[in-house]
């Protein structure tokens, strides 16, 4: 046990690296050779290389921000879904179970259909996140009679779809000529427009989520036993669930807010964090988090390098994502049930 | 009574030609399809935007409605009972809204649309003047276009002569500002990105109708390279394409891009080479695309080629509001249009 | 000696559902107390507000000779063990791993085991016989076995006294008889033991007391021998048994 997870960190963690630096070194922008290497060199080492400012520009504003983006939402979407699908005790659960993708996509549609600034749109989003999942988690929590689990996702399909068809009722109503390109594309998702303020803006709250799951991690294991047998061992069932859900979606929502919907990876990251290291949550969730992290930095990566325009991450996390993680479970001896 | 011999013969030469008047033409339309046209047409129900901004020209009392309700700042520049008409909805292209049921009820005498005439739109013509018995008349919405389509919405409308003038004033601006385009040598044709959106980063690949005033202006549309619709570039795409000059419809982008150190590594939002284009009552650069962008080929020239375009954009602008919308602006409006911050170059 | 587990007058229901009522146990360390009765006779509400999973309706339960309702779940947890009906494993944990999740009263809040509680989870595999189970997934294991890890997790709580739901339900003869032995083991090292059974034959085997519960709260409570006769067992379950000695031990049996 202790080798496999030796290899596997190992592993991710060099992937990590190495996409980094790689992602550091292309983009559709010409860097000669040099100019990175001194750019490095002057940051990491206080050397006083010459560097032209566009290329400085060009890293530390447009490349850095962006790879810190895929990182950060890359970690804090596959964190919630491993979280969540520990908690909900379900394969196929994503971070969007209750609401807060949908929601989130509410505040940023009616921000756009407003003509509000980009800040707005984003803080919309973020906020429309979080009510989503408080509209539900009080729906999910004052239905008595039934398994507080089904319950919560119950309410999350439920609300999720309403919030649904409201955006689709915006999208209906938008100016078709200034209004419904922007919908579209905001839903598609996208790292393109990331700036260096929408990172200091979104990440104190991808923090507060990503922080107290990493300090809870051991204790997550209790959640994948029934409630009765988690409460014998002394542990406080519905609260250590309301603290994952405020985790998750505070994470979620600062993510979603930056990057729009790309999903899959709160999905499938999970699973194949489980079938390299097993479901023991302390060890899962750090390699969750670095895999997610990981694919997220070379999904944009391509996204932003392989075409003069976008190609959206949410239809390369599918096309790359899927084939994939088949190929892991094919080779992989563990499974969900083994 | 000698004269009395004669009165069937007279009366009869007299009303034949009135006869012949009152029968209903055949139009063969933009698309191909022979649309069958009533005498009279009184009524005319616009499809869309472009249509509706032409019907509106030509002879604003038989414009049945507008396909979304004037907003309250796009009004004032109408004389209020046309501003006042209803919102009948969109029959085709982006967004549909219209109800068969209120296209029937409004009782036109002829549908107009202007846009795109490929076989999917010609085909959606036939569905609708089957199912409801109106004639439907698609014209062509391209740039260079306009002025035949005035002409054959004028002869459908029964309105040649208002319709004569609106088209001979367009090709007249329309060969006034190729011509000047024509002196300018390719080397001193500037490079230019349209960038639209809260983020500036959603452009106009070459071809597309929002960048057909850039192009026709000369200008080398920076996104060019790939053909298409919209898109969105990336803002290392942005920076590497270095265009020279930016227009841009959204006022919070274009506020924030003189503070953005990204932007800023462009040569062109340093030196404030970033525009935002007039929107009201209808845009003037990209959307809706019919002839209300035929203003802004002046203003894009103004600023593409300064020496070349040298006209009085307030008298310009005045001209063409009173032709093609029935009201010269205000001073106070021609402020507003021309004076907001970042429409015109300093 | 001192009581492990007490219940006094104690009525266990729901608000609207009362089950059982003035219901008195007296449980020592070594005792081992089977409870038998049909489907819907309330041992699981029994158990539930012996766990404290569930509040009493009336009366008071002791654990140690503190009253329950005032202790803290994390103080609960490190006295009372519970051992849940067997069921399916669905995540792939090792038993190592599992076990020690027995050790999270002991464990702060953000905190992960420590040396302490890894030894301890060791010793309660060791005490089992389960040592080479250890590196094993749960998922992998027979029903017996994955009894014992359980078994071995409410060890490792640092718990005196246990409650096992139907410990035995749904194994094979073979490891029914291995957990009946692990129960008197225990017992005879001073653990006080609370399991439910649908076998009156089990509580001959391992039990000291007996409770029988049917419809609307206990029948009888005492010695095996006391309570399992032919009267009660056809009082409760409407069938015909036979109780005889058989070579020194009591048995009980159907008669078809």
């Amino acid at each position: 046990m202790r080798g496999r997870t030796v290899y596997a960190y190992a592993l991710a963690l060099g992937a990590l690296l190495l996409l980094t630096a790689f992602a550091f070194a292309v983009g559709r922008f010409p860097l000669a050779p040099g100019e990175l290497a001194a750019l490095a060199a002057n940051k990491l080492f206080g050397a006083g290389y010459a560097v032209a400012p566009t290329a400085e520009t060009v890293v530390m504003q447009v490349r850095g921000p962006r790879i810190l983006a895929a990182l950060l939402v890359g970690a804090a979407l596959a964190a919630a879904g491993t979280a969540y699908q520990g908690m909900f005790r379900n394969p196929l659960v994503s971070p969007d179970i209750l609401g807060v993708s949908a929601g989130a996509a509410l505040g940023a549609v009616l921000g756009i259909f407003f003509s509000q600034s980009a800040l707005v749109i984003q803080l919309g989003a973020f906020a429309g996140g979080l009510a989503a999942v408080a509209v539900v988690y009080a729906v999910g929590a004052n239905v008595r009679r039934h398994d507080p689990i089904l319950a919560l996702i119950l309410a999350g399909i439920v609300i999720g779809t309403l919030l649904g068809s409201m955006i689709a009722l915006l999208k209906y109503l938008a100016d078709p000529y200034n209004q419904l390109p922007a919908i579209t594309y905001w839903l598609l998702g996208s790292l393109a427009a990331v700036a260096p303020a929408d990172i200091a803006l979104a990440a104190p709250f991808a923090l507060a989520g990503l922080v107290p799951l990493y300090l809870l991690r051991w204790r997550m294991n209790l959640l994948s036993l029934s409630d009765d047998e988690a409460r014998a061992l002394g542990v406080p069932v519905g609260r250590l669930r309301f603290a994952v859900v405020c985790a998750a979606t505070l994470m979620t929502a600062a993510a979603v807010a930056i990057s729009g919907i790309i999903g899959w990876i709160g999905l499938l990251i999970p699973h194949a964090a489980r079938l390299l290291i097993g479901p023991e949550f302390s060890r899962l969730l750090p390699l969750s988090m670095v895999l997610g992290a990981a694919f997220l930095l070379a999904v944009d990566t391509l996204s932003r390098t392989i075409a003069p325009i976008e190609v959206p991450p949410g239809v390369l996390t599918a096309l790359i994502g899927t084939p994939f993680f088949l190929w892991l479970f094919a080779v992989s001896r563990r499974t969900w049930q083994q | 009574m000698p004269g009395l011999r004669f009165a069937l013969p007279i009366a009869a030469l007299l009303f034949a030609p009135a006869a012949f008047a009152q029968a209903p033409r055949e139009m063969l339309d933009a698309a191909g399809r022979y649309v069958r046209v009533p005498a009279k047409v009184e009524r005319v129900y616009a499809a869309g935007p472009p249509a509706s901004i032409l019907v509106y020209a030509i002879n604003p009392d038989k414009l049945l409605g507008w396909t979304r309700a004037l907003r309250a700042d796009e009004a004032p520049f109408f004389p209020a009972r046309y501003a006042a008409l209803p919102e009948l909805g969109r029959l085709t292209g982006r967004g549909n809204t219209a109800n068969v049921e209120v296209l029937l009820k409004a009782r036109p005498d002829l549908v107009v649309d202007v846009g795109a005439t490929a076989p999917t739109f010609a085909s959606l013509a036939d569905r609708v003047q089957q199912q409801t018995g109106l004639p439907y008349l698609l014209l062509d919405g391209r740039f260079g276009a306009i002025p035949e389509t005035l002409r054959a919405l004028g002869h459908a409308m029964g309105d040649t002569a208002s319709a004569g003038r609106l088209a001979d004033w367009c090709e007249r601006a329309i060969a006034e500002v190729a011509a000047r385009v024509a002196q300018v040598p390719a080397e001193k044709r500037p490079r230019a990105y349209y960038g639209r959106g809260p983020h500036g980063l959603q452009t106009a690949l070459g071809g597309s109708i929002n960048a057909e005033v850039m192009e026709f202006l000369g200008a080398k549309n920076v996104a060019g390279a790939m053909s298409g619709g919209l898109a969105v570039a990336s803002m290392e795409q942005v920076l590497a394409w270095d265009p020279e000059v930016i227009f841009t419809n959204d006022p919070h982008f274009y506020r924030a891009v003189g503070g953005d150190a990204r932007w800023r590594a462009i040569a062109a939002v340093r030196s404030k080479r970033v525009h935002l284009s007039p929107h009201l009552p209808f845009g003037w650069f990209d959307f809706p695309p019919g002839a209300n962008r035929i203003i802004g080929l002046y203003w894009a020239g103004k600023i593409l080629y300064p020496e070349l375009f040298r006209d009085d954009l307030r008298a310009k602008t005045t001209e063409f509001y009173r032709l093609f919308y029935h009201q010269e602006p205000g001073a106070a409006q021609l402020d507003a249009l021309l004076g907001e911050p970042g429409v015109m170059p300093r | 000696m001192a009581a492990v587990i007490e219940a006094r007058a104690l009525g266990y229901g729901y608000p609207d559902r009362p089950v059982g009522r003035d219901l008195g146990l007296e449980l020592a360390a070594g005792d081992v107390l089977c409870v038998l009765g049909p489907n819907g006779g309330g041992k699981t509400t029994l158990f539930r507000t012996l766990l404290g999973l569930l509040p009493a309706q009336a009366g008071t339960v002791l654990l140690e000779g503190q009253a329950l309702a005032a202790m803290p779940r994390g103080a609960i947890a490190r006295r009372l063990g519970y051992v849940p009906q067997g069921h399916a494993a669905q995540f792939a944990f090792t038993v190592s791993e599992a076990v020690l999740m027995g050790r999270t009263a002991h464990v702060g809040l953000f905190a992960a085991p420590g040396a302490a509680d890894r030894e301890a989870a060791e010793r309660a595999i060791r005490t089992l016989g389960i040592g080479e189970l250890a590196a094993r997934a749960v998922t992998e294991l027979s029903g017996g076995e994955r009894q014992l890890a359980m078994i071995a997790r409410a060890l490792a709580q640092g718990a005196r006294a246990l409650v096992l739901d139907e410990p035995t339900a749904s194994l094979d003869f073979g490891n029914q008889v291995r957990v009946l032995r692990e129960i008197r083991r225990l017992a005879a090292e001073g653990y006080a033991i609370v399991f439910s059974t649908h076998d009156p034959g089990q509580a001959f085997l391992a039990a000291s007391r007996v409770l029988l519960l049917a419809q609307g709260g206990a029948l009888r409570q005492g010695t095996p021998a006391e309570v399992i006769t032919a009267e009660n067992l056809r009082a409760v379950y409407g069938v015909e048994v036979r109780v005889d000695t058989v070579a020194g031990m009591r048995v009980c049996t159907p008669v078809l």
